[in-house]
């Protein structure tokens, strides 16, 4: 099978070479093309893209925008329509996950990027959505409107399927233009994205373009940077770092790295009737995409003293993964995964030797593990693709203190707790440097207009205009109708 | 069965010509149930996978110990006090080594001498021999370094020399000695650490000298370059050595061997690479799936496990993070398997424990 992903805009008759990433699942194989320009046909859709953002892009109002995307993601949330159907039967060759995590998982994502939903997104971070069409008038006096860069570069990495629709859209609903460097190891949502926008709103034809080349690639990498306004990235620290080195001062780099999160279950909740959809729903946010996400959770923090004790609460943790394993087998690893699962694991049963009271369960393939911990709480990354440790806890405070240090790596929080709780917790947490506390089983779907790890999806991306009172009063001296 | 007994049963063993599966599979689980009974940590370690000695028939059940078990616990069915020698792992973490311990070293010397002399030295007794690595006195807990001075004095003739002192290669003595082996047509031996020979071929290039080594010459290579030197692709490194010494690529050896194990492995010559490395018939070797633990069909991409019944005192039967495919009669070595990148954009172990390192720095 063979697909062709990226988009590009009109350069005029050019010869574009493209490289071929392989995807292989259960026999079943995908090539898919992506587009490699040399230099000078990157500045040409450079040059193009610009263009369109200042002289289309920005011609547009915002509520046509949001209708265009509105639209666009309805096809995708069409299970007839060609590019749903393609990223049903494509995803989960090219991703490695199953099938209907997938279809679930789309389905769930998308739909926060509905008309109301980005309607909410806009009012959320600029308050009055139509800041972005025209100068408003401030409670301070004076005006200000919103402007959105002529061009955004977007590094996108991981394999989670349509994570790039993020900032794509974001870039979109501030009339950004937009280049986005595809994922190696998805590249096709992106590219089907824009083709779908096209299709729905033809003059958006040059307003952005996907393209691919090898990260690392120093030349390419600072040259675009040079003409970029602002420079979203996705990766690894090392990699971000290395993308900040090569950063202009004059343009805006919003680098998102790899975080880390996890959960926390109140006793409250640990009564015998409600325990069990509480795990439940912990369960799911392991199996959703292997627990590849940032949002996805490496521990649950199980609090002593409800009906169900964090033993039992690991027990059935264990229940509901093996069960999940048969109605949505995890992704097949590699060798490399593999490896370091299981020796992942083998440390964990080394240790069982001097916490006797500890406990590791799992089945035979290592398809899923849950270890549990008593009197040793500490915070350390799993080794994912559903692995997952319950420790247990008394007081919120134990916790906090060996969370505390890694601040900069942490993301989200999901908890089950009683409303008192939740909001002291979430308190704690937040100082600590969580930045989304969630319930159960919503870790991996955020809700629309969420403030990206503790940032503004579209404040961030744009400069504020401001006239101030003084030139408003003063024009009115020169106005034709003065007396 | 007694220390002595098993290591009476297993010298015997060695000495056989050959092994049927049957032999091997016998002794194999004799030293199972010995080291179940008198390897405390590994018996808890047996008891975790639900692996007895009445369950385990063949010695392909018989439990895998991973090798960063050798940091954790001491795997000794003696007091580890009383070993006659430790043998060390040189690759650190958070500066904790895996030791080996051997009660006594008589059935890894009559392990390591069987085999060297049917691999390496085939129908040569004695060859003069120069050794690109540290003494046993510089380096008492490197199981290397045993092997080496075991080599020079087992099978060097007198004039063998050690060409490593305190500042790296000795490149005096090294010239004179390729010097003598042309000029006197003497067959010469060069064994060490692979990353030695990196270092020895720059300094010959700067040097811009090469030699023509007289028929009969070999050169034996092991451990990879571990950091220690500049990594050469398999390929180019033989090229080079085979150039720079005059010795044909299918008489440059590359012997495989672990601190946790107590026997190597060889190949028959790099002509072509990746080779194929084989061992004696007292230890055999599983290409596994780490995940089920199941071997993987032949041709495919798996990790090793080796049953080593020279581990009289350890345990038999190690998980490595060695990559390979099993071949006919052997394995293709595919080197150690490298951690992994994030897939996502959830943070990787090693990017966590990186970052973990800074903070507590």
């Amino acid at each position: 099978m063979k697909e062709l992903a990226g988009y590009l805009p009109c350069i005029g008759e050019e010869e574009v070479e493209t490289k071929i990433l392989t995807f292989q699942k259960n026999g079943k194989s995908i090539e898919v093309e992506v587009p490699l320009l040399t230099t000078e046909q990157m500045n040409k859709v450079i040059e193009t893209v610009k263009k369109a953002s200042t002289d289309i892009l920005k011609s547009f109002s915002t509520s046509e925008i949001v209708t265009i995307i509105d639209r666009a993601i309805e096809r995708l949330l069409d299970r007839n329509s060609l590019y749903r159907q393609k990223a049903e039967e494509l995803l989960p060759i090219v991703t490695g996950y199953d099938e209907e995590i997938i279809r679930l998982g789309l389905t769930a994502y998308l739909k926060t990027f509905r008309k109301h939903e980005l309607q909410r997104f806009l009012v959320e971070d600029l308050g009055n959505p139509v800041l972005l069409d025209d100068f408003q008038p401030r409670v301070k006096g004076g005006f200000s409107k919103a402007i959105g860069p002529t061009l955004i570069t977007h590094i996108w990495s991981g394999n989670v399927p349509a994570l790039p629709l993020w900032s794509l859209i974001s870039g979109l609903l501030v009339k950004a233009g937009n280049i986005g460097k595809a994922p190696s190891s998805e590249p096709l949502f992106s590219s089907w994205f824009a083709h779908l926008l096209v299709e729905v709103e033809p003059r958006l034809a040059d307003c952005f373009a996907i393209v691919w080349w090898k990260g690392g690639d120093e030349e390419r990498e600072a040259s675009i940077f040079e003409q970029s306004d602002v420079v979203v990235g996705y990766g690894g620290n090392a990699s971000l770092q290395s993308l900040q080195n090569r950063m202009p001062v004059t343009t805006r780099f919003l680098p998102f790295g790899h975080k880390i999160s996890f959960g926390v279950v109140s006793q409250s909740s640990l009564d015998s009737r409600k325990a069990w959809k509480s795990v439940h729903q912990a369960a799911l946010d392991v199996i959703r995409y292997d627990q590849q996400g940032c949002y996805s959770p490496h521990i649950f923090y199980v609090q002593h003293g409800g009906n169900v004790s964090p033993r039992e609460f690991a027990r059935l943790m264990a229940n509901e993964l093996e069960n999940f394993q048969r109605r949505f087998p995890r992704r097949d690893l590699s060798i490399e995964e593999s490896v370091s699962l299981s020796s992942w694991r083998q440390k964990e049963e080394m240790t069982i030797l001097a916490h006797p009271q500890n406990e590791i369960l799992g089945n035979e393939t290592n398809d899923w593990t849950v270890v549990y911990e008593e009197h040793n709480i500490h915070f350390a990354p799993s080794s994912l693709n559903r692995v997952i440790k319950v420790i247990s806890f008394e007081n919120i405070e134990d916790i906090l203190s060996s969370i505390s240090p890694h601040r900069s790596y942490l993301q989200t929080v999901g908890i089950a707790a009683d409303p008192k709780e939740l909001f002291e917790w979430a308190d704690s947490l937040g100082k600590i440097g969580v930045t989304r506390i969630t319930a159960l089983g919503s870790m991996t779907s955020p809700e629309a207009g969420w403030h990206h790890d503790g940032r503004f999806n579209l404040l961030d991306l744009v400069n504020i205009v401001d006239i101030e009172s003084s030139a408003k009063e003063s024009s009115e001296q020169f106005a034709p109708y003065v007396d | 069965m007694n220390q002595q007994e098993i290591i009476q049963l297993i010298s015997q063993f060695m000495q056989e010509e050959h092994s049927g599966e049957k032999e091997f599979n016998e002794l194999a689980l004799q030293l199972f149930s010995y080291q179940y009974q008198n390897n405390l940590p590994y018996r808890t370690f047996c008891m975790q996978k639900g692996k007895t000695p009445r369950m385990v028939k063949t010695w392909k059940e018989i439990p895998s110990v991973p090798i960063n078990a050798f940091k954790e616990a001491a795997l000794s069915c003696i007091d580890p006090d009383t070993a006659e020698a430790i043998f060390m792992t040189s690759g650190t973490t958070k500066g904790i080594r895996g030791k080996h311990y051997h009660p006594s070293l008589h059935v890894y010397d009559q392990s390591m001498v069987l085999n060297f002399k049917q691999r390496f030295m085939k129908h040569t007794d004695k060859i003069r021999m120069g050794v690109l690595f540290p003494t046993e006195k510089a380096m008492p807990n490197s199981s290397l370094a045993h092997y080496l001075a075991l080599a020079a004095k087992e099978f060097g003739t007198e004039n063998s020399h050690y060409l490593i002192n305190e500042n790296g290669i000795d490149m005096n003595h090294l010239l004179k000695e390729l010097h003598h082996a042309e000029e006197t047509g003497e067959p010469y031996a060069l064994i060490g650490a692979s990353y030695s020979f990196v270092h020895m071929l720059d300094e010959l290039a700067s040097m811009g000298k090469t030699f023509t080594l007289p028929k009969g010459s070999k050169i034996l290579d092991t451990g990879g370059f571990k950091n220690q030197s500049k990594e050469l692709e398999l390929d180019e490194f033989y090229r080079l050595l085979s150039a720079t010494l005059g010795v044909s690529r299918s008489d440059c050896i590359n012997m495989y061997g672990v601190t946790e194990l107590s026997t190597q492995f060889y190949d028959d010559g790099n002509e072509s690479v990746p080779s194929i490395k084989t061992g004696p018939h007292w230890i055999r070797t599983r290409v596994i799936n780490p995940l089920t633990g199941e071997e993987v069909p032949k041709g495919e991409r798996g990790v090793l496990v080796h049953c080593d019944l020279g581990n009289f005192n350890s345990v038999t039967t190690i998980l490595t993070e060695d990559a390979g495919i099993e071949t006919e009669n052997g394995f293709i070595l595919l080197g150690r398997v490298q951690g992994t990148e994030a897939k996502g954009c959830s943070i990787a172990v090693e990017e966590f424990l990186k970052a973990t390192k800074e903070i507590s720095e």
